[in-house]
């Protein structure tokens, strides 16, 4: 199954590996800022008062939800490439863009809906009386939120959204099927050169692991940081 | 939703119309209602009460009477179902003024410090910061200005030491009186307080009602929900009795509280200790 000639053959290959796990990064940071801010937008549609908008930003959410990301990512990709000409230049020299785009775009669709259920629990768990009481001292609503209730809300659900940005990476594998050059495309490639399945796959694997690992760690750093002011 | 809102915007009209606003007081309210549930819970019934610069006004009355709501009611935190609230003469429970000029409730809000049950201090900051959020977020005051003002009042309650602290690290009677300098670094009019020691324990309620009764000497204008008869006895200058949402009866501290007219303040009065 596995022999030394085989990981030796696909090691070969590391520089290509090297520019998958960058893809994969940039694809997650990009998924990652704009699906929070699409997560954010969504939460505080989903809390307003102009039923409407509550109710589009609901429909959303519970589409996105019950498909399956597969579909949502060949979808996505197909309605780009019908609908636009999208310019074929590299990123970086490395990837390219009309791959690229279609896939931040459906990544960040995809978790700004799950990360707006979580940030719409972390603002509801925050003590009505906190709003009221920056409230009282002539604050605006949207200052109230974002100086009293975000930055609490944030830390509470610190932990959730580390499970988002960890998911988001692992999932944006999924983009490989789009062409989008990230470290499954890699996988295939490399595959196909060395006419090994296994090896390759293993390569991926702890590469994913080095990159979800200290992801959970460094959010788990500012979570301890964030919580100074709750301790005695 | 909105014919009711006017609907209800009418009937307040033909009430001024009959019981105009003391428009030389602080604050004046006129028909105040508040209804719940469409109506099945009246938490204020119609009242009309004024409040005058340099009073000190004591609501007192049985739970569920409406105090708090009342309270409440004065900074638009509850929105009235019906009536008005006064300050300074303006009708703050309009959207806008008689020349159609937007009436801006978070100013009006810069003017009017409250004090919460629960202090409601903001956890993730700091004693000062606390105090200097809400002066340098509305550009009242320059960062370096705002420090030196909440140093000083931190001081003045005993507090000076604590500044950098977090909320959590103070008891419930150092954050109640953090809560009341927060307040105060606003330099506003009239400042509410909501029942402000009901959540201390017993040793701590002193040193607030010690804060307060100084604020009061000072000459704050306060209106006050309270169950520490001794102090709205002491510091009181007019006391409200609310109970079924209504202002069953008002007077200054002896009247209310040696020669109560009403059977409502009779039977509340041999309940309370006193």
């Amino acid at each position: 199954m596995f022999t030394q000639a085989g990981f030796a053959a696909a090691f070969e290959y590391w520089p290509m590996f090297l520019e998958g796990v960058l893809c994969t990064v940039l694809l997650s940071a990009f998924a990652v800022f704009f699906g929070f801010i699409l997560a954010l937008i969504l939460a505080l549609c989903r809390m307003c008062k102009f039923a409407p908008l509550r109710w589009l930003a609901t429909a959303y959410v519970e589409i996105f939800r019950a498909t399956p990301m597969l579909v949502q990512v060949l979808l996505i990709y197909n309605v780009f490439t019908l609908a636009f000409e999208l310019p074929t230049f590299l990123v970086f020299g490395l990837f390219r863009f009309n791959r690229f785009l279609p896939g931040i775009v459906a990544l960040s669709l995809n978790s700004g809906a799950y990360l707006s259920e979580v940030i719409r629990s972390g603002i509801s768990s925050i003590p009505i009386g906190q709003t009221e009481a920056a409230r009282s001292l002539g604050l605006p609503a949207w200052k109230t939120m974002r100086l009293v209730v975000l930055p609490q809300a944030i830390k509470n659900i610190l932990p959730a959204m580390a499970n988002e940005f960890v998911t988001i990476i692992k999932e944006s594998s999924i983009t490989y099927l789009i062409g989008v050059q990230e470290i499954m495309s890699v996988v295939k490639a490399v595959q196909g050169a060395t006419y090994r399945q296994m090896e390759a796959l293993v390569y991926a694997a702890v590469l994913y692991f080095c990159l979800t690992f200290p992801t959970s760690k460094i959010i788990a750093h500012f979570e301890r940081k964030m919580s100074r002011g709750y301790k005695r | 939703m909105a014919t009711r809102d006017k609907l209800a915007r009418a009937r307040t009209e033909e009430y001024l119309a009959e019981h105009p606003a003391d428009t030389e007081a602080l604050i004046s309210v006129r028909g105040l209602k508040k209804y719940y549930n469409k109506g099945v819970i009246k938490a204020l019934d119609g009242v009309d009460v004024d409040i005058h610069r340099g009073e000190v006004v004591v609501i007192i009355g049985p739970s569920g009477g409406g105090k708090s709501t009342l309270l409440r009611s004065l900074n638009l935190l509850e929105e009235p179902t019906e009536g008005a609230v006064f300050f300074e003469g303006v009708d703050i429970s309009r959207k806008k003024d008689d020349e159609g000029k937007k009436i801006d409730i978070n100013v009006v809000r810069q003017k009017m410090g409250m004090v919460f049950q629960q202090f409601n201090l903001f956890p993730h900051k700091t004693v000062i910061e606390n105090m200097i959020l809400a002066p340098v977020e509305l550009g009242k005051l320059k960062e370096a200005e705002a420090r030196e003002k909440a140093l000083k009042l931190l001081e003045r309650v005993g507090l000076g030491d604590r500044a950098d602290a977090y909320p959590i690290q103070l008891s419930g009677g150092q954050q109640q009186r953090v809560a009341i300098v927060r307040a105060l670094c606003m330099d506003p009019d009239v400042m509410l307080f909501d029942e402000p020691t009901s959540a201390l324990d017993p040793e701590m309620v002193g040193e607030v009602l010690d804060v307060m009764k100084q604020l009061a000497e000072e000459g704050m204008t306060m209106a006050v929900v309270t169950h520490e008869m001794h102090f709205a006895r002491e510091v009181g200058s007019r006391i409200l009795f609310l109970a079924d949402g209504k202002l069953v009866e008002q007077g200054t501290p002896d009247e209310i509280f040696s020669h109560p007219k009403s059977e409502r303040l009779q039977d509340f009065l041999s309940k309370v200790l006193i």
